[in-house]
């Protein structure tokens, strides 16, 4: 029995957010602090001529205004970003110029007195344009338009073989749109310079400290060392700042060395739409060979993603995208390829999901519709092909038992159930003809690759440190994003240390207290970080416990820790406190700290088939949706979702909950609602009152079911929850909408015009 | 952000002689949910100098019955309207619309008045202003003059209101207590969210169920908000059937094409507002009043 584990402890950084105490990066303040605005592209495609800086330097309170030619060190960044774009444009948002005043109404009147000119080239805005015979070269380094190293393959036995084994095939192409996160704090960034000059702080909404230093190190030309970058209280990211938040990093600290000021940028919620990375879209292209009795003999698969105007991730997405393109069902014959293309539009990147919704839409979908043309219902044609004990997933690795679980074959009965979704299947397949309004309910399941496996080395520190009082610091590189990551972490090395968790402090990340620990992303916050924290609480344990058995004469393997007590197993009588044996310990010298590290290795992986080992383990998922489709207007209203996670233990039942209630909006979202809309590579849905995102009126009537199953990976066997929780329910929710009008929409999202027409309107005309 | 002076007047007529000294430099804010976000974007009129706040103008706040008229101040939010016996009783889809605006901050900022004057043809409480046959009263340093709603909008966000004039008063006749009424709108999501398309309807039955009267006002349909009265008179004099009304609902659409031509949207919006306006008048049909 845990005290800690398994327990829905309230989170530890509740208080200092829900009474407005919590300081963010747009609340700090520095004594001479200046404020700075970027000056955007005017157009998604153009050659920059001149830029004319000096209306905009004569106003007063302007203290900079800064260009290309004004950067200490590397101009290019990560994936090919500029922190000043110098030589042409290549989307609406790249930056050119930044203006730096004592204020922000002057740095805002400066903004609009900067000039460019430019001479405009036709923008390449689709997937076709960049693919086009002859197209236009974005980048001279991709000539062809592909972004370099995105093109991930799978390939598993012969799908030639495959296809003639079939009885039929099929053929579907889907597609998704731009997403925006839509958190609720827009970027910011304050960089301090200090006066000796030896290094910088950066703080700011930053979900990646040690990628930002990264940015930054380059641009200013100082070492890594040099740049101290805090994260402070975020309001969310979802994988949206990232690495461009060193872009809006640098610029800010490149105006401080130069104005030895500390200067601060604050984007405005247009800015941040127009700036920060997107859901890729893709466009995928399934061919699958199915025997009449339901068995799929072949997958092959063709994506293509948009990146935009630069390569945020598109390698990584597209590589998580190659392993889980066939889902989590038996296919023995499988050639999957994606790849992505520059556009000059709004540029995609990390997304909670990171390929997956995008992949799950498609390939449920494809389910859904095989399954009624081969007279199956979906329920019985996945209960048929998922993944079961005993089988070989797409990369080769052995599922339970006594392995990685693979619960799918009990979790879809529950979800089943629960949802009593044969009952209203067939209410639902029999309701009244004559009425507008339709139900419909649609199942939807997946796996997921727990953490970053074959994506990127996967690796992370933790150091706990037990003061003389008794009170416990911790650090991590790995950052709270408002996921719960300070809880759960507290949660792990309060149970390993029997202390009480009010005695913990965990500040956000500082690159200067502990190495780099890699992103926090890849749902691995929980399990890689719990990790670490698992070796470093214990090994501060192993030492406490050295020290009280030589207070009250007992083996060590006889003493356990538990509610501030150390005691022996044998006899419970002999004890001592843990205030007693802390004191003691410093008494004696010793340390009662660990900097710890966790790291699988290098993973074995034939990154040309993806054959090996991709993941450690995976997370299953499996979610019912109901939905009411006014046919007449072709509004959908989302009324239900059952959503079953697998997480191995459920460190915090109700984070993880809070998790997968988010993540069912978000999907529902995707499905309904959200798209960011383009019109000749210019940003249509500037503000979130055009970029629409489910309000509390929308959300369905959601509930959870928590899977916890015999999980060797992990911290106390947890593992992930925050990704698998918004990949699914997408796709749950379409099959629903289908169900419900007979209407198969394979472009996302089923917004109004596509439910009522089939297809979205814009001022050009129709389009898919 | 535009910039622009703040002036805060403590009565009607104070307001109305700066607006008498500032003319069109100068801009009425009552909810400020339409003009501040406006000024944000840079937009407004050109030659904005000052923004003469009246929301504090407890004067322009009411909502009364004087026996024929319901008369309600200019200054009136959404809240207020949505929330009242009165406008509840009266009027249900007037109550119902004011409810419909946006969202609780929304409505608690936002005037009736404010949604009138600020001329969007996708408003809310103006399609049932219009069903209403509503006259607003306007003051000036000269007077004041009372005009029907549907003759002060031009095309869409103006007006034919002279800067030097405030909005003082929305008023309508009282129904008689065999009339019901119907508001409809739909939004891409159910809060926070810009009408695509709105219809009211208010009809009254004599004992035989015969419309003797009815009203059918779309909103998002024409340039400027007006009932559409060839799909009234389909319905007028009869006793409603399914026939009758699906030809309004197909009335209506044909007369939004009349009226804006075939546009990008139309292929979506022609269906919809046909649906509307059928589920307005069934609504409307089985409603109290």
């Amino acid at each position: 029995m845990y005290k800690y584990i398994r327990q829905a402890v309230p989170k530890v950084d509740l208080v200092e957010k829900v009474t407005g105490k919590a300081k963010y990066g747009g609340d700090l303040k520095f004594h001479g602090m200046l404020y700075a605005k970027t000056i955007y592209s005017q157009h998604p495609h153009a050659r920059i001529i001149s830029i004319d800086t000096s209306e905009a330097e004569k106003i007063p309170g302007v203290v900079a205004v800064l260009t290309a030619k004004d950067i200490p060190g590397l101009n290019t960044l990560f994936g090919g970003f500029h922190v000043f774009t110098n030589d042409k444009v290549r989307y609406i948002g790249d930056g050119v110029a930044l203006v730096v005043a004592e204020d922000l109404r002057t740095a805002e009147k400066a903004q609009k007195a900067v000039t460019v000119e430019y001479e405009v080239l036709p923008p390449i805005l689709t997937i076709d344009d960049a693919m086009a015979e002859g197209a236009l070269a974005i980048h001279d380094y991709a000539p062809d338009n592909v972004v370099a190293n995105s093109l991930h393959c799978l390939v598993k036995g012969d799908v030639e073989t495959g296809f003639n084994e079939a009885d039929k095939i099929y053929e579907r192409t889907y597609e998704t749109q731009f997403i925006e996160h839509a958190y609720i704090e827009p970027e910011a960034m304050v960089a301090v310079p200090n006066s000796f000059e030896r290094y910088i702080t950066i703080y700011g909404s930053i979900q990646n400290p040690f990628n930002v230093r990264g940015g930054i190190a380059d641009a200013l030309g100082m070492n890594l060392a040099q740049v101290r970058v805090v994260q402070n209280t975020i309001g969310g990211t979802f994988g949206g700042k990232d690495e461009n938040l060193a872009f809006i990093g640098a610029r800010a600290a490149i105006a401080a060395q130069i104005t030895g000021r500390p200067v601060k940028i604050v984007l405005t919620r247009e800015e941040s739409i127009l700036e920060s990375p997107k859901r890729h879209p893709y466009r995928l292209n399934y061919k699958v060979g199915v025997k009449k009795d339901g068995t799929i003999t072949a997958m092959e698969i063709v994506g293509i993603g948009q990146g935009g105007g630069y390569n945020k991730h598109s390698q990584f997405c597209n590589w998580r995208g190659a392993i889980h393109a066939t889902g989590c069902y038996r296919v023995p014959n499988i050639n999957t390829e994606i790849f992505s293309v520059y556009t000059n539009t709004i540029y995609g990147g990390a997304m909670r999901g990171y390929s997956s919704p995008q992949t799950i839409f498609g390939q449920e979908s494809l389910m859904d519709e095989i399954a009624e043309d081969l007279g199956f219902d979906p329920v019985e044609f996945r209960m048929k092909n998922v993944f079961s004990p005993g089988d070989i997933n797409q990369s080769g690795q052995l599922l339970g038992p006594d392995t990685m679980p693979a619960p799918l074959p009990d979790m879809i009965p529950m979800v089943i159930e629960k949802s009593e979704y044969y009952k209203k299947k067939k209410e639902y397949t029999n309701q009244n003809e004559n009425s507008p309004i339709k139900r419909g309910i649609g199942l939807a399941v997946a796996m997921r690759g727990a953490g970053l496996g074959g994506e990127a080395l996967d690796a992370t520190g933790a150091m706990v440190t037990i003061q003389d009082d008794g009170s416990v610091v911790m650090h991590s590189g790995l950052t709270e994003n408002g996921q719960g990551l300070k809880t759960v972490h507290s949660q792990i090395v309060a149970e390993i240390l029997g202390v009480n968790l009010e005695r913990i402090i965990y500040p956000n990340a500082d690159t200067t207290v502990v190495p780099d620990g890699k992103p926090t992303v890849a749902s691995r916050g929980t399990m890689i970080g719990g990790l670490a924290f698992q070796i470093a609480a214990g090994k501060v344990k192993e030492k406490l416990i050295n020290v009280a058995q030589e207070m009250i004469n007992c083996s060590c393997e006889e003493l356990v820790i538990e509610n501030e007590k150390i005691y022996s197993k044998k006899n419970p009588e002999v004890s001592v406190s843990y205030i007693d044996a802390v004191k003691k310990a410093y008494g004696i010298g010793v340390m009662l700290a660990s900097l710890d590290w966790y790291s699988p290795g290098v993973v074995p992986l034939d990154h040309h088939t993806n054959q090996g080992e991709p993941f450690p383990t995976y997370a299953w998922g499996a979610v019912v949706a109901e939905v009411e489709v006014d046919t007449e207007t072709g509004k959908v209203e989302v009324l239900r979702v059952i959503d079953a996670h697998d997480v191995g233990t459920a460190v915090n039942p109700d984070t993880v909950k809070g998790q997968i209630y988010g993540g069912i909006v978000m999907g529902q979202g995707m499905a309904v609602l959200e798209e960011v809309e383009i019109e000749e590579g210019f940003v249509k849905s500037k503000n979130l009152d055009e970029f629409l995102i489910p309000t509390s009126m929308d959300m369905p009537e959601m509930e959870v079911v928590i899977v916890e199953t015999d999980d060797k990976f992990g911290p106390f066997g947890a593992k992930s929850v925050g990704e698998p929780a918004t990949e699914i329910p997408a796709a749950a929710i379409v099959n629903a909408i289908y169900h419900a009008t007979g209407k198969r929409i394979r472009n996302l999202p089923c917004n109004l015009e596509r439910v009522l027409l089939g297809h979205k309107l814009t001022r050009k005309g129709a389009v898919k | 952000m535009r910039e622009f002076n703040f002036k805060n007047p403590t009565s009607v007529r104070d307001a109305l002689k700066l607006l008498e000294n500032y003319g069109s430099q100068a801009k009425v804010i009552a909810g400020g949910t339409d003009l501040l976000i406006a000024l944000r974007n840079d937009e407004g009129p050109k030659e904005l100098k000052v923004v003469i706040n009246i929301a504090d103008l407890s004067e322009l706040n009411y909502i009364k019955d004087d026996g024929e008229w319901i008369r309600i101040g200019a200054n009136t939010t959404h809240t207020q309207v949505n929330e009242s016996e009165l406008i509840q009783n009266e009027i249900p889809a007037l109550a119902k619309a004011a409810g419909m605006v946006g969202a609780p901050q929304i409505r608690n900022r936002g005037t009736i008045g404010g949604n009138v004057m600020n001329a969007s043809p996708a408003a809310d409480t103006v399609p049932v202003l219009v069903a209403l046959d509503a006259i607003l009263a306007f003051k000036s340093t000269q007077g004041e003059r009372k005009i029907p709603i549907s003759k002060i909008y031009t095309k869409p966000y103006k007006t034919n209101i002279f800067p030097e004039e405030i909005l003082v008063e929305v008023a309508f006749k009282k129904l008689p207590s065999t009339a019901s009424s119907a508001f409809i709108k739909l939004g891409r999501r159910n809060a926070l969210a810009i009408s695509r398309m709105n219809v009211a309807v208010i009809l009254d039955r004599d004992s035989s169920g015969v419309i003797t009267d009815i009203r059918i006002a779309p909103g998002s349909t024409t340039p400027t908000p007006t009932r559409i009265k060839v799909a009234e008179e389909i319905l007028l004099g009869k006793i409603p059937t399914d026939t009758l009304i699906d030809q309004a609902g197909e009335k209506v659409a044909e007369e939004m094409i009349r009226v804006s031509g075939y546009r990008w949207s139309t292929d979506y919006k022609k269906p919809v507002i046909d649906s509307l306006t059928r589920r307005g008048i069934h609504q409307a049909l089985e409603g109290e009043k």
